[in-house]
């Protein structure tokens, strides 16, 4: 198998490397390195989205918790439809900023329309959160994987760097439009290679799988029911509930903590500097909240019952009965990660560029020097993500874990940018303070850093089966609506306000029936991810209407995941498609110039700190 | 189209072919080594399901296929064809006799699905002009008026 896994892998990143040539040799402007001419194909983001959903869920990761815990796990992936509604949203007004007011990058988007240089200093933190640890972490465990594939004839630092090679390389020569078209086609082989591993995996099996059989989870553990809507319990690492972690509330929580990767400075910029069409609706809708979500529902269970032994052995079983498909499934695990890395390392090296150097450090730089500068920060940047896989797999793993909940905080300052223009940059500030503290302090990293300095805590990760990105958002999002409502009247709302109207005016989206259709999500979520979901438990099996038990011959709580992932993928749909969020045009568009605002320079700290730096006064 | 525009077409394409291409592979892998008709029959369904991409693709995108595009897939068809028919003459008997009937008739229907492509998109007169080399081997000016039959 190791021959064969290398020569794919070896074909793979040659790939990578003849798209980026092509893309270097005919590349336009040379400032097009960075940004695509804002022309990055709508193809390639529709196909790229729904990867890096399964991505933030990670494969390995996703099919290991649903062979622990069984179908309360599985529910997780429901999870992808609220990720595919959040993404349309955002989505199409980033788009619209972007064009309407030329805010090209994340951080000049909420920057300038907040007026706010923390803002851009907090979305250049979270890129290289998930550029450095974020990334490290998943590049770690996919030389890892590769270790165990290969019987350790490829050791873990080996692999490492080589994975971390095969990825600068494309992105060094041809930029973000060649990693994003390369990734577009990873996003392909993942999305066909999922449902296939899954259906030949069980045309190879001598013995029957779910849902013939039970999914083979601990002594205790509920694997076809969702273990109630809140267990007491102080967190993970502290006390463990033995009939699973997956309540209501902690599916409902850990969706919300998916949106990390929505909100993900990233792609924010993908969405940015997508073409105009309809790519945003299609890929939401039918790939991402209808494809991708309905594979991991139907799909991971199967799958994860056949690799209760992991993904490697799983994958010689398949490779006995067909070389290529035992390699074509390793594939899959790898490729689920690496295009994570490949897309966050990029993708944050250039915004790096883009709102550092070229914003504070070096203004003048000429188109070629960007990309000149883009360049050494891509490699560096995979440099330090190879180092810090090889040397700190801990520490990246540590930090990773805060990377998708931190990104989620920004959710307040999202939604003033797109929808309520009475969300003010105080409130912004104030919110996403406090909801970055308290996630930090339910996750690893604040709690072994509290507790090496100081005392225990009471509480662990995730307390109450609450995941951190919820604890955050929800306290960030009441102090947001405190502050706001004592600052409506506040000053700098005006060149909000215009942005907002101009935004407004270039949309096509529908106003009617946004009540029926808001009512419902709320009934939907209620019944997905919230006390209702527990309904599922028995409703096709012990239906509360009648007092005959029906023999479906699978778990009522499959059935109900499946029904509403069919009626949540209707209702991306209508957000994408009947409202409007999902089409993009350029056709309305009124260009408009935000006056600088009052903050716009850097303040003092940041000043004096670059000065010392460049050697230069500002 | 821009240089960008035929870029990302090359792309869209590299895109659908190369994962379809691997699914296809093991498909037809394993129906050749353990003898599996349905196999086989599965490999040709999913490389006629990479065709009716790449057609949807030229359409969403208002191209057709490239020169190169139609070179490699005559030229892989080809390699294809000799290789069943070398496979059923030099090789071993056992072998010809348990792999011409489902490749030979894989072969067959992807002929019939391109023949069918061109017929819908072209019509069944144009599809057949576009091999019709006999009724443009004239390069007088005046083969080109159409009293004299031209439609070049």
């Amino acid at each position: 198998m190791t021959t064969l896994l290398l020569s794919l892998l070896i074909l793979l990143a040659l790939y990578a490397v003849y798209i980026a040539a092509l893309v270097a040799r005919r590349e336009v402007r040379p400032a097009d390195f960075l940004d695509a001419g804002q022309g990055i194909p709508g193809w390639a983001a529709m196909f790229l989205l729904p990867a890096l959903a399964v991505a933030g869920l990670g494969v390995e990761n996703h099919l290991g918790l649903v062979a622990r815990f069984g179908l309360q796990a599985s529910h997780l992936a429901l999870g992808l439809v609220l990720v595919s509604m959040a993404s349309v949203l955002v989505w199409n007004r980033m788009w619209y900023a972007t064009r309407v007011a030329h805010l090209a990058t994340p951080g000049e988007a909420l920057g300038q329309f907040y007026g706010s240089v923390a803002l851009r200093v907090v979305m250049l933190a979270l890129a290289v959160l998930f550029a450095l640890p974020f990334s490290a972490n998943l590049l770690s465990s996919s030389a890892q994987l590769l270790e165990r594939a290969t019987e350790g004839m490829l050791p873990r630092a080996a692999g490492v760097w080589l994975l971390a090679i095969s990825l600068a390389i494309p992105g060094i020569i041809g930029g973000w439009r060649a990693t994003i078209a390369t990734l577009a086609m990873e996003a392909i082989l993942l999305a066909l290679f999922l449902p296939g591993s899954t259906v030949l995996a069980e045309i190879f099996a001598t013995t029957p799988g779910y849902p013939a059989a039970p999914i083979p989870v601990q002594e205790g553990v509920l694997w076809d029911r969702l273990p109630g809507v809140i267990q007491y319990s102080a967190g993970i690492g502290k006390e463990m509930p033995s009939i699973g972690i997956f309540t209501s509330v902690a599916l409902s929580s850990s969706a919300v903590g998916l949106l990390g990767i929505v909100f993900s400075p990233a792609t924010l910029y993908l969405g940015q500097t997508v073409r105009p069409g309809s790519s945003f609706g299609l890929s939401t809708v039918w790939l991402t909240g209808g494809l991708m979500a309905g594979v991991l529902i139907l799909g991971a269970p199967l799958l994860a019952t056949r690799m209760a032994e992991g993904p490697v052995a799983f994958a010689m079983q398949l490779y006995a009965a067909e070389p290529l498909a035992g390699v074509g499934f390793l594939m899959m695990v790898l490729v689920g990660t690496l295009l994570a890395v490949s897309f966050f390392v990029t993708g944050g090296a250039i915004l790096f560029t883009r709102e550092l150097v070229v914003r504070y450090l070096l203004p003048t730089l000429s188109e070629r020097g960007q990309r000149f500068g883009a360049r050494v920060a891509i490699g560096v940047a995979f440099f330090l993500v190879a180092f810090m896989a090889s040397f700190l797999p801990l520490v990246s793993a540590i930090l990773a874990s805060v990377a998708l909940p931190l990104a989620v905080q920004l959710l307040p300052a999202v939604l003033g940018l797109a929808f309520f223009r009475w969300i003010s940059r105080g409130a912004v500030l104030a919110g996403m303070t406090l909801g970055m503290l308290i996630v930090f302090f339910t996750e690893p990293p604040g709690l072994i850093l509290f507790e090496g300095l100081f005392v225990d805590l009471p509480w662990g990760r995730w307390p109450l089966t609450i995941h951190s990105a919820a604890w955050g958002l929800a306290f960030n999002l009441l102090l947001v609506l405190l502050s706001s409502a004592a600052t409506l009247r506040a000053p700098d709302s005006f060149q909000r306000s215009r942005l907002y109207d101009a935004m407004f005016q270039a949309t096509q989206v529908k106003v009617g029936g946004r009540g029926l259709l808001w009512a419902l999500m709320l009934l939907w979520s209620f019944l997905t991810y919230g006390p209702g979901s527990i309904l599922g438990n028995t409703f096709f099996s012990h239906p509360i209407f009648s007092p005959i038990e029906a023999s479906l011959g699978v778990p009522s709580l499959w059935v109900w995941q499946v029904l509403f992932w069919m009626l949540g993928v209707v209702l991306v749909w209508w957000l994408a498609f009947k409202l409007g969020f999902g089409r993009t045009s350029e056709d309305r568009i009124k260009p408009i110039e935000l006056a600088p605002a009052t903050s716009s320079r850097p303040p003092d700290w940041l000043a004096a700190g670059l000065s010392r730096v460049t050697g230069r006064a500002h | 189209m821009t240089p960008y525009d035929r870029l990302d077409r090359h792309a869209l394409v590299m895109a659908i072919w190369t994962p379809s291409g691997f699914v296809a592979a093991t498909l037809l892998h394993k129906g050749l080594v353990s003898g599996g008709d349905w196999w086989i029959f599965a490999g040709f369904v999913a490389i006629i399901a990479t065709f009716v991409a790449h057609v949807i693709a030229n359409a969403v995108l208002k191209t057709g296929f490239t020169t190169g595009e139609r070179a490699l897939g005559i030229v892989a068809f080809a390699a294809a064809l000799l290789s069943l028919l070398m496979a059923v003459l030099v090789g071993p008997a056992e072998l010809g006799a348990r792999i011409f009937l489902p490749v030979g008739l894989g072969l067959i229907s992807l002929v019939v699905t391109v023949v069918a492509y061109l017929v819908i998109a072209f019509g069944a007169r144009s599809a057949f002009e576009k091999f019709d080399v006999i009724r443009d081997n004239n390069l007088r000016p005046a083969s080109r008026l159409p009293h004299r039959g031209g439609r070049r």
